[in-house]
């Protein structure tokens, strides 16, 4: 348990979403009278407007993206399969699963963060040797990882980039979804079986840009529903979003100065110009997401202050692009110059102007 | 019973909910009038509708005016509330009638949408208020707030609903001059019924959002029922000059649905009429097992445990968002969680507003077309046929085409283009008849005169009616079937195919050319990822703009649009080409060949300027990373750009292409683009291309020469004999040497014969240095 009641905590970089909002989450709890999937702490309407937001209740809206998928994302999760989020970079996967896995069981730190190096153990239990060898190996000498945690207690376990674990390691998730229990077979009689209690189920994110969902197992992706996350749709949220977001960002950093409106609906069209629209066959490499967006407006924030002392400007966009839109591939660097040398120019507005003629700053990087 | 006997009904035009309250409301009141949205002209022709036919059908209506010519359709289907009070009525002993304006009326045509279409949804057009309760319920999209407030519940306080929502949609907004003209018009119909129907009551069945404002119109002071004139109102007659009626045609649930693009609102038309039919949980058992069957004929897996899981996720949701029965989206999210393994490029078009879009996951495709349905209507064989029938009837014999000879057509005379023209217009229209064995195939084929053979005419009837649907002419209807076919062919199409369809618009003569096709063609250029169809399709575009006086589309502004973009596109598709296999790509030098025209021809048309060219092609020329040849094409291509030398870049362009194993392949890009320009001798104090190539061959050693030798034939080959003595010539005078260029061209011997001979003297050098017996060179 990760309950954290402590009214005055330490101050944390960034708490985990139970905290965030736990005065919201009390407030549903409190209210809710709608039915609850067993093992659930909050009736399946109840979680939605925690992850969708309710104005009238005061409740703040978390998640921009589609209601639906939020639904079929909770209602999946009260089926006996587990959710999978896939998407590209930065469309919000991890912060959704945080979301839903601290409105379902009160807590999103029940996760295991996929990687190369991810083993079985960190999936399911290791042991503490020195206990191991004292005492053989016993209830107190089994060290839950994540998900033995979760079938025991009957929470929502996170899996993060699962798609970056060798095949091997994501496989033994397998009779672990469909049977629903873990074998322990160092321990004898009941404790070498550990059953997974009601509320349990697993909320996996793969990002489409690594390594995609193609190579998991087919065994596997039949265990799992899958959800696209896509990019915010409307220009309005997610212009947004990235002002609400970068203004906080360049609060933390120091900077006094908000950023330029005019300055971040430029750089928020530019990147969903390059974004390209989906389906479409020449799409840059570099990730052109929000949060990308988000981070690009924060550097243009800052180089504007420090090295200026006002807010950033359309020149800035363009240095930062250099870094950003053209990370490692000369074809996104070519079509960003592209898109400053001949859309930018047709725009409408100062700022789209200033973009155009700080296009030379591309080859100065 | 409502404001003297009136019973206002506020529908959405294709809604089975509205439908069965029409059907409760006139079995309930016995009305004397039905009033029914739909165009008044109309109102003689009622029993046409009633013949018998098989739904959907739809009323088409044309206009040809002066200026502009102008269709619509309105269809209607078995669930259509406009149908259900046309029949209902008239088996009730009503009086129905049509109140709406023409469709030719200028509150239709002139709106700045063009609606083509009389039972979109208005409100669409007023979406402040619908997004305002969009976010509100937290849906998607306003079809599935729809569904939920109307469709899937429960019928007890249906109309208190409707009002209240319509109420609200029109609230605050104001409703534009064509809606207020219409709303003033049907106002006028529903009081001259009050006064005919005495104490009879009237029912009103329009669409809701002009619902409330004719119930202000109608009870507003000074419009006391008693005190109107008992004169029904005039039906608006068309201006002078202009032609125009309306007719049945047969209409399809496909054309009805908004997934493939249609603007009438209601999605699903396949999904509505089984709700209509069988009630909601019947609706969705079958579109649950049609969709697992489309899936299983196509061989995509849907196995029993994902249906299981498909059927607890819709119930879930149905349960989670407070329905009381599985509604549409239910059922298809659910059939999406559990069927979709995979990541999808698109979100579910369930989930968006808006058409399919090409490249959409199987799965989705499949469940999206069992949402539509199959059904297809038929008109009773008493109709009165559609004007395309009449008016092809007639242009045939007009033109002399009604016999069954062979046809030679001179395209340059115009009797013989306008008879080609109607013929490619049957053609795409898939009208039997006449069928073209020869004639031009592209825009810059010097063919001007066309054969078209009689072939067998059987099925021709049917076809034409069915070809009646797309317009009252065929060169309209020509025009809108290609726009179609445009749309349907999807991703599968490359520029090239797409340009042939424009080849196809430009045989149909000129005039055809929709917006709407080349806009379609624009998006399929801007989408296409291979430069070598796109410089196809470049090439048609620019031979039709340049040079079609045959087929009069030359300067033709629209196709200035293509002509940018693609020019656009291929600039942008060739700067990120790097690696690939070495040896010359033909298709894509044709490409920038096109784009070169397209810079030196049409300049005025393309956003791209020269200069602006010119710099792209000198980075593509120094680009190390760049397939030779299409480096040594933009070196050549910034020279014919006119952009001034730039030694320092040239040089550094030259220096990377000396290396024997690319130099052929460079050549030839340089030479298929600047061909002119080698020929041109320098101003005075600048080099020429000829200078610079002539530099690079003479300082190659005698072994790296004869490595490259064969690309340098090869690439020389490129130019015909008399240029070739041309450049003989150049070289020459470059040298100060006087003497016939022409004999320095023909050699004596074998050309492989001197290169082995040389060969052989390089050989034998290299054995004396070897041996250290060689004269001191």
């Amino acid at each position: 348990m990760t309950t954290v009641s402590d009214p005055h905590p330490p101050r944390l970089q960034r708490p985990p979403a139970e905290v965030r909002h736990a005065d919201e989450l009390a407030g549903l709890r409190a209210g809710d009278t709608g039915p609850r999937p067993p093992g659930w702490q909050l009736s399946l309407r109840a979680a939605l407007r925690f992850v969708v937001g309710d104005p009238d209740a005061g409740i703040s809206r978390k998640f921009v993206g589609s209601p639906s998928l939020v639904e079929r994302a909770l209602v999946t999760l009260a089926t006996n399969r587990g959710l999978m989020l896939v998407g590209e970079p930065g469309t919000a996967k991890s912060l959704l699963s945080e979301l839903i896995a601290a409105a379902v069981s009160g807590t999103s730190t029940l996760t295991v963060q996929g990687g190369a190096a991810t083993t079985e153990d960190q999936i399911k239990y290791s042991w503490n040797y020195a206990l191991l060898v004292s005492e053989g190996p016993s209830r107190r000498s089994l060290v839950p990882a994540p998900m033995l945690r979760g079938m025991a207690e009957g929470r929502i376990v996170r899996f993060e980039e699962i798609t970056r674990c060798p095949l091997e390691v994501q496989d033994c998730l397998l009779s672990l979804l469909s049977e629903r229990v873990v074998a322990v077979p160092e321990l004898d009689g009941d404790d070498g079986m550990v059953f997974a209690r009601q509320g349990f189920n697993v909320i996996a994110t793969a990002n489409t840009r690594d390594r995609g969902v193609n190579e998991m197992s087919a065994a596997l992706k039949r265990r799992f529903n899958f959800e696209t996350v896509f990019p915010i749709p409307d220009l309005d949220t997610e212009l947004a979003l990235v002002e609400a977001e970068s203004t906080a960002l360049l609060r933390e950093s120091g900077v006094e100065r908000a950023p330029d409106p005019d300055v971040l609906e430029v750089l928020v069209g530019t990147f969903r110009e390059l974004r390209g629209a989906p389906g479409q066959s020449d799409r840059p490499s570099a990730v052109m997401s929000t949060a990308e967006a988000v981070s690009t407006a924060h550097a243009v924030g800052l180089r504007g202050w420090f090295l200026r002392g006002e807010a950033g400007n359309a020149a800035d966009i363009v240095s930062c692009l250099a870094g950003t839109a053209a990370k490692d591939s000369p074809e996104d660097l070519a079509r960003l110059r592209r898109f400053l040398e001949q859309q930018a120019r047709l725009r409408r507005g100062a700022q789209w102007q200033a973009l155009h003629e700080a296009r030379h700053l591309l080859d100065q990087r | 019973m409502s404001d003297a006997g009136v019973t206002f009904l506020g529908v959405r035009h294709h809604s089975p909910a509205c439908a069965g309250l029409v059907r409760r409301t006139i079995r309930a009141h016995r009305p004397a009038y039905v009033l029914v949205e739909g165009p008044a002209d109309m109102n003689d022709r009622i029993g046409e509708l009633l013949l018998g036919h098989e739904l959907p059908i739809a009323v088409f209506s044309h206009h040809r005016g002066t200026e502009r010519v102008s269709t619509s359709w309105a269809p209607l289907c078995a669930y259509s509330p406009e149908w259900v009070a046309l029949t209902e009525g008239r088996a009730a002993g009503a009086e129905v009638r049509f109140i709406d304006l023409p469709a030719w009326h200028h509150a239709f045509t002139d709106r700045p949408d063009g609606a083509a279409n009389r039972y979109a949804d208005a409100e669409a057009r007023y979406s402040r208020a619908t997004e305002r309760l969009r976010a509100r319920y937290r849906v998607d999209t306003v079809d599935a707030l729809w569904d939920r407030l109307f469709e899937i519940a429960d019928p007890d306080g249906l109309r208190d609903r409707l009002d209240a929502y319509f109420a609200l949609v029109r609230g605050d907004t104001e409703a534009d001059d064509g809606d207020r003209a219409r709303e003033q018009y049907m106002a006028s119909w529903v009081r001259a019924a009050v006064a005919h129907a005495g104490n009879r009551p009237v029912l009103v069945v329009t669409g809701g959002f002009h619902q409330p404002a004719l119930r202000a119109l109608t009870t507003a002071p000074g419009t006391t029922p008693g005190a109107e004139p008992a004169a029904w109102p005039p039906v608006p007659a068309p201006p002078d000059g202009a032609v125009g009626g309306s007719f049945l045609v047969p209409y399809s649930f496909r054309q009805m649905d908004a997934f493939a693009g249609y603007q009438s609102g209601m999605p699903s038309p396949g999904y509505y009429q089984r709700l209509w039919d069988e009630g909601p949980e019947a609706a969705a058992r079958t579109l649950r097992r049609t969709v697992v069957e489309r899936l299983r004929a196509r061989h995509l897996p849907a196995s029993t445990a994902a249906l299981i899981s498909a059927h607890t996720l819709t119930e879930g949701l149905a349960a989670l968002r407070g329905h009381p029965h599985p509604a549409r989206v239910d059922v298809l999210d659910g059939l999406a969680a559990a069927l979709i393994t995979d990541d999808l490029d698109q979100p579910l078009p369930w989930n968006t507003d808006g058409p399919l879009r090409p490249g959409a996951h199987p799965a989705v495709v499949e469940t999206v077309a069992a949402c539509t349905g199959e059904r297809t209507g038929r008109l009773h064989p008493d109709t009165p046929l559609p004007p395309l029938v009449h008016h092809v009837t007639a242009d045939e014999i007009r033109l002399g085409l009604d016999g069954d000879r062979t046809l030679d057509l001179d395209l340059t005379n115009p009797r013989g283009l306008e008879r080609s023209r109607f013929l490619h217009q049957l053609r795409i229209l898939g009208i039997p008849g006449h069928t073209r064995v020869t004639g031009p195939d592209h825009g810059a084929d010097p063919r001007d005169h066309e054969t078209w053979e009689p072939r067998p005419r059987t099925g021709r009837d049917a076809a034409l009616t069915e070809a009646g649907a797309y317009g009252a002419r065929p060169d309209e209807a020509a025009a809108a079937l290609l726009t179609r076919r445009l749309r349907d062919t999807g991703t599968a199409a490359d520029a090239g195919t797409t340009a042939a369809l424009l080849f196809d618009a430009v045989l149909c003569g000129a005039g055809t050319l929709s917006r709407d096709l080349l806009d379609g063609l624009a998006h399929r250029i801007r989408t296409t990822a291979d430069p070598g169809p796109l410089g196809r399709a470049l090439a048609v575009v620019l031979g039709l703009w340049r040079h079609d006086r045959v087929f009069g589309t030359a300067r033709e502004p629209l196709l200035g649009t293509v002509l940018d973009h693609a020019v656009d596109r291929l600039f942008h598709l060739v700067e990120g080409l790097h690696g690939g296999p070495p040896g010359v790509d033909v298709p894509r030098l044709r490409a920038l060949t096109a784009a070169r025209d397209a810079l030196l021809h049409a300049a005025p048309a393309l956003a791209l300027t020269p200069e602006t060219a010119a710099a792209t092609a000198a980075r593509i020329a120094r680009d190390r990373h760049a397939p030779a040849d299409l480096r040594g094409a933009a070196l050549g291509l910034r020279r014919a750009l006119g952009a001034p030398a730039e030694p320092a870049g040239e040089a550094e362009a030259f220096a990377a292409a000396a290396d024997p194993a690319v130099l052929g392949d460079w050549l030839a890009g340089l030479l298929t683009l600047a061909r002119e320009e080698v020929l041109r001798p320098a101003p005075k104090g600048e080099q020429s291309l000829l200078d610079t190539l002539d530099g690079v061959v003479t300082t190659m050693t005698d072994d790296v020469f004869l490595h490259a030798l064969p690309a340098l034939r090869q690439a020389f080959a490129f130019f015909p004999p008399r240029e070739r003595e041309r450049v003989a010539h150049l070289l020459l005078d470059r040298r100060n040497l006087h003497g016939s260029a022409r004999t320095l061209l023909r050699t004596s011997a074998d050309p492989l014969l001197l290169a082995r001979a040389a060969a052989l003297e390089e050989h034998t050098d290299l054995l004396l240095d070897r041996h250290a017996l060689g004269a001191p060179r």
